[in-house]
């Protein structure tokens, strides 16, 4: 018996190295973190709703792989579960107990099963979106630990020594240590700095159940504008990108990355994180469409973004800030935060907007509408139409917020129908008509702060002359910034999507449609009302009182495909092999649908605009009208 | 390289909105390429320009002028002073209280070379090579010695985008106030609410083939190609020409008509 009290100690010993091992590994990571800028942080209320976050949040993102939920599961709860077991072994009376390596022994057992369900992802063929590199080691760490810590305390149950001991010992601890090493630069990384993440999130509301989506407001007095190098990030935001996994979701939810233009949100996140240290193994997952390999500068102080830095600027401004990534990401990371804080610092500092995008932003700047035109021409649409405006009014129940769209031409046929719903429905509204300026949201997105605070300063005060109880508008990027964005400038406004309204309408019996069965519809959900606001299920149910028939395309709801309207995509072009919404609109064939509904002028502008089409596309408000017209 | 480029007060062509006209804009763009280029303003408030140090200025001189004086007087000494070998200035006003004589005034009070519609600039400081445009897209280049007033033409590259960062790191830095109250010139413009108006193209067939009126219409063969060059012409003969073709374009009466 006396050749076995070695092995009781030094085992739960090994787990202990390990630890320590982990930590200093996490240590020297952490130390960069420390370059970031401050941000506030609730730590105590973080630590507190940690296990929520953990177990709710990022496992409702999970499991939208089933296999990867189960794998993940089974080999992090055997991996925890095994290591804090012999861990506490090191307590003679609890290590003499030899059922208690038993126990050990099973979770030891379940977390190898884990360990081939990992190494089944990536032998013999790895699967597309995961990245090779330090990842592929990952599996036989994993195994090595468990098997060998399965045979060691197997060996302790039934109390067998000899030989085979300090083999089982050694496989446990090759295997346990590498893991341990791997907590710096390797896979295991994002378990540490993951965890630290969801602690420390920038957007703590992201888990209390509403969509977190607003730009942070940026201080136009600091003393530099966003972010150039990683030292511009706030702590918290480096920690974040440490948390990457490289699971490559992202990526393949990426309009952009579809598109063959040059961004990856995943090779993005890792040039961060690289950027950050010039000891960081080399990315080894899917470049940047276009091959663009460049290296650039490293460390805390280099520049991020330039032709020959890390980023090309045609990566930064190929983003449509849909947030599909952000949606898919299961570690939580803000990727739309990190691209417009480096545009902001191109754009405010540097002046170095895409050509194609400097005319509408200084329009925009000078004269309040992208495309120069007259504000009073805002409302030419409705020529023939009796549209109340506020002017004239000092006050309505509901303001109707035209946007940007109105000056479209097939647009206006969309506001149309919905000024002719709201009339059938008997509502007190009117508009601002030529005092509405833009809400500023393409200058934001393009990093163009100043110019949105400006706006969104002018827009507050000529709201702040009229009485009404709601804002309501067809367009979601102004419903979006006047809802979510307008608050941290002093503007807060009840905000209803038309789609919502109308739906009120329709349930308060107000309008009437009759039913179109002969109509085969696809919903495509709009990002700033489906992923920026949550709103996925007003149309629908619209669509449903009318009695369409209804068919979903494979990527709908909070996890549509973008048009690539939005994020001023569509004013910078950046080239790629195919254009966004033609990806989108062979989606919507697939669904065999006549008729593509939509809800937003970007897309509805962008889907039109796809050549070669069968469906129509066409707005809810039309297609409701259309309704109300048969039911009379 | 010393380039002195004037600033304006302008106005956005449909907000109305104080802006920096846009030629100036591509002035300053042409300016900060070829190297540190100071902007001058002459009026009663520099804030009207702030807008040029977002847009590749560093630095602006700004002379108050009080409204409705001659800023000329003020602008020709300062430039007089900073003897620069570059003047960049937009061909026309945009909306404000200056308009595009000044440039003209300017050259003649200090005698300078002026050559108009330049859409870009190049070598320097002795010898500058400025592109010139002549409309519809002809260019000529000529190659100046010594300092030289240009005004830009709308077919330059397109201005800058404007950053924040930059406008609020720029100077604005007084230089002076106008000496003494000089008589603005008598205005000899009318001034008339802008009112478009189809545009006729004079001498175009009436007849002929589509083509034909299309070529006409389209400036190919012109005025811009069908014109005779004259190298230092007996002044003369100048004057001839020019009678000729102002009256050919339908500028000035026919001669032979008028007589009867
Ligand atoms: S926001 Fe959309 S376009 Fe931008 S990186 Fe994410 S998925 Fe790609
Ligand atoms: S950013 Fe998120 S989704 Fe993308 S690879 Fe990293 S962990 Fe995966």
């Amino acid at each position: 018996m006396t050749s076995l009290m070695p092995l009781t100690t030094v085992f739960p010993g090994l787990v202990w190295l390990m630890a320590a091992l982990a930590l200093v590994q996490g240590l020297r990571r952490a130390a960069l973190w420390r370059v970031g800028a401050a941000a506030p942080v609730a730590w105590l209320d973080g630590l507190a709703k940690l296990p929520k976050r953990y177990l709710v949040d990022v496992h409702h993102v999970v499991a939208r792989d089933a296999y990867a939920s189960r794998m993940h599961a089974v080999v992090a709860g055997g991996l925890l579960a095994a290591s804090i077991l012999t861990a506490l072994a090191i307590l003679p009376p609890i290590a003499g107990f030899r059922p208690y390596w038993f126990v050990v022994a099973l979770a030891f057992g379940v977390t190898a099963v884990g360990s081939l369900l990992v190494g089944a992802r990536r032998y013999p063929s790895k699967q597309k979106r995961l990245s090779a590199g330090r990842f592929q080691i990952l599996p036989f760490l994993l195994v090595a630990y468990a098997v060998g810590g399965t045979a060691t305390a197997l060996l302790l149950a039934f109390g067998i020594g000899g030989v085979f001991a300090p083999l089982a010992l050694a496989l446990a601890a090759a295997g346990g240590l590498g893991l341990a090493f791997e907590v710096r630069h390797g896979p295991m990384r994002h378990a540490a700095a993951g965890a630290l993440h969801l602690v420390a999130h920038p957007r703590p509301g992201r888990f209390e159940g509403r969509p977190d989506t607003a730009l942070q407001p940026l201080d136009l007095d600091a003393p530099r504008l966003g972010s150039e190098m990683p030292a511009d990030f706030t702590w918290n935001r480096l920690l974040s990108y440490d948390a990457c996994v490289s699971c490559g979701r992202c990526e393949i939810a990426c309009p952009a990355f579809a598109a063959g233009q040059p961004l990856n949100p995943k090779r993005l996140i890792q040039d961060l994180v690289a950027g950050l240290s010039p000891a960081e193994p080399a990315y080894a997952g899917n470049p940047y469409p276009g091959g663009r390999q460049a290296q650039g500068e490293r460390g805390a102080l280099a520049g991020l973004i330039g032709p020959d830095a890390r980023i090309h600027p045609d990566t930064l401004w190929s983003c449509t800030t849909c947030r599909a990534c952000v949606e898919e990401c299961p570690m939580m990371i803000e990727h739309v935060d990190a691209v417009v804080s480096l545009r902001r610092h191109q754009t405010l500092e540097r002046g170095a907007l895409p050509d194609k995008a400097v005319g509408p932003v200084t329009e925009l700047r000078q004269s309040g509408d992208p495309g120069g035109r007259p504000l009073s021409a805002r409302t030419d649409f409705a020529a023939g139409v009796d549209l109340p405006v506020m002017a004239e009014r000092g006050g309505a129940e509901i303001l109707l917020w035209l946007g940007e769209g109105a000056y479209d031409l097939r647009y206006g046929r969309s506001l149309r129908a919905l000024i002719r719903l709201l009339r059938e429905a008997g509502v007190d509204f009117a508009v601002l008509g030529a005092e509405e300026r833009d809400t500023g949201d393409l200058a934001r997105r393009l990093g163009d702060e100043a110019t949105f605070q400006a706006l969104a300063r002018e827009n507050i005060a000529t709201l702040a002359k009229y009485r009404f109880e709601r804002i309501v508008t067809a367009d979601p990027h102004a419903l979006h910034a006047l809802r979510n964005e307008y608050p941290a400038m002093g503007g807060r406004y009840t905000l209803a999507h038309h789609t919502a309204f109308l739906l009120e309408l329709i349930r308060a019996g107000k309008l009437n449609p009759a039913r179109l069965p002969d109509l085969s519809v696809t919903y495509h959900d709009p990002c700033y009302l489906a992923r920026y606001n949550g709103e996925t299920e007003a149309p629908r149910a619209v669509l449903d009182a009318i009695g369409v028939s209804r068919s979903e395309m494979a990527r709908s709801g909070k996890r549509a495909m973008c048009c690539g309207g939005g994020g001023g995509a569509p004013v910078s072009d950046i080239p790629g092999e195919r254009r966004i919404p033609d990806i989108r609109m062979a989606q919507a064939a697939e669904t065999g649908a006549g008729i593509v509904a939509v809800a937003c002028p970007s897309c509805t502008a962008m889907l039109e605009g796809v050549t070669g089409r069968h469906a129509e596309i066409r707005d809810i408000a039309e297609l409701l009208l259309q309704a109300v017209e048969a039911g009379r | 390289m010393k380039i002195v480029v004037l600033l304006s007060a302008g106005r956005h062509p449909v907000s109305g909105a104080p802006v920096l006209p846009r030629m100036e804009a591509q002035a300053i763009r042409i300016a900060a390429a070829l190297g540190e280029a100071v902007g001058l303003h002459a009026g009663p408030d520099a804030e009207a320009v702030r807008e040029a140090l977002g847009l590749g200025l560093t630095h602006i001189e700004h002379i108050a002028v009080a409204d409705g004086l001659d800023p000329v007087p003020a602008l020709a000494a300062r430039l007089a002073a900073m003897a620069p070998d570059l003047v960049l200035a937009g061909r026309r006003g945009q909306g404000g209280p200056e308009s595009g004589i000044v440039p003209y005034a300017l050259a003649e009070a200090l005698d300078l070379l002026l050559i108009p519609d330049v859409v870009a600039v190049s070598g320097g400081p002795d010898t500058l090579t400025l592109d010139q445009s002549l409309g519809r897209g002809a260019l000529r280049r000529v190659a100046v010695r010594g300092p030289v007033l240009a005004t830009v033409h709308p077919d330059a590259a397109a201005p800058l985008a404007y950053a924040f960062g930059k406008a609020r790191r720029g100077t604005i830095e007084l230089v002076g106030a106008a000496a003494k109250a000089t008589d603005v010139p008598e205005a000899v413009v009318e001034e008339r609410p802008y009112r478009r108006r189809p545009k006729l193209v004079k001498g175009a067939p009436t007849g002929g083939s589509a083509a034909e009126r299309l070529k006409a219409a389209t400036g190919e063969g012109g005025s811009a190609t069908k014109g005779r060059l004259l190298v230092e012409p007996d002044p003369e003969e100048a004057a001839r020409e020019i009678l000729a073709h102002l009256r050919q374009i339908g500028v000035l009466a026919d001669a032979s008509k008028s007589a009867k």
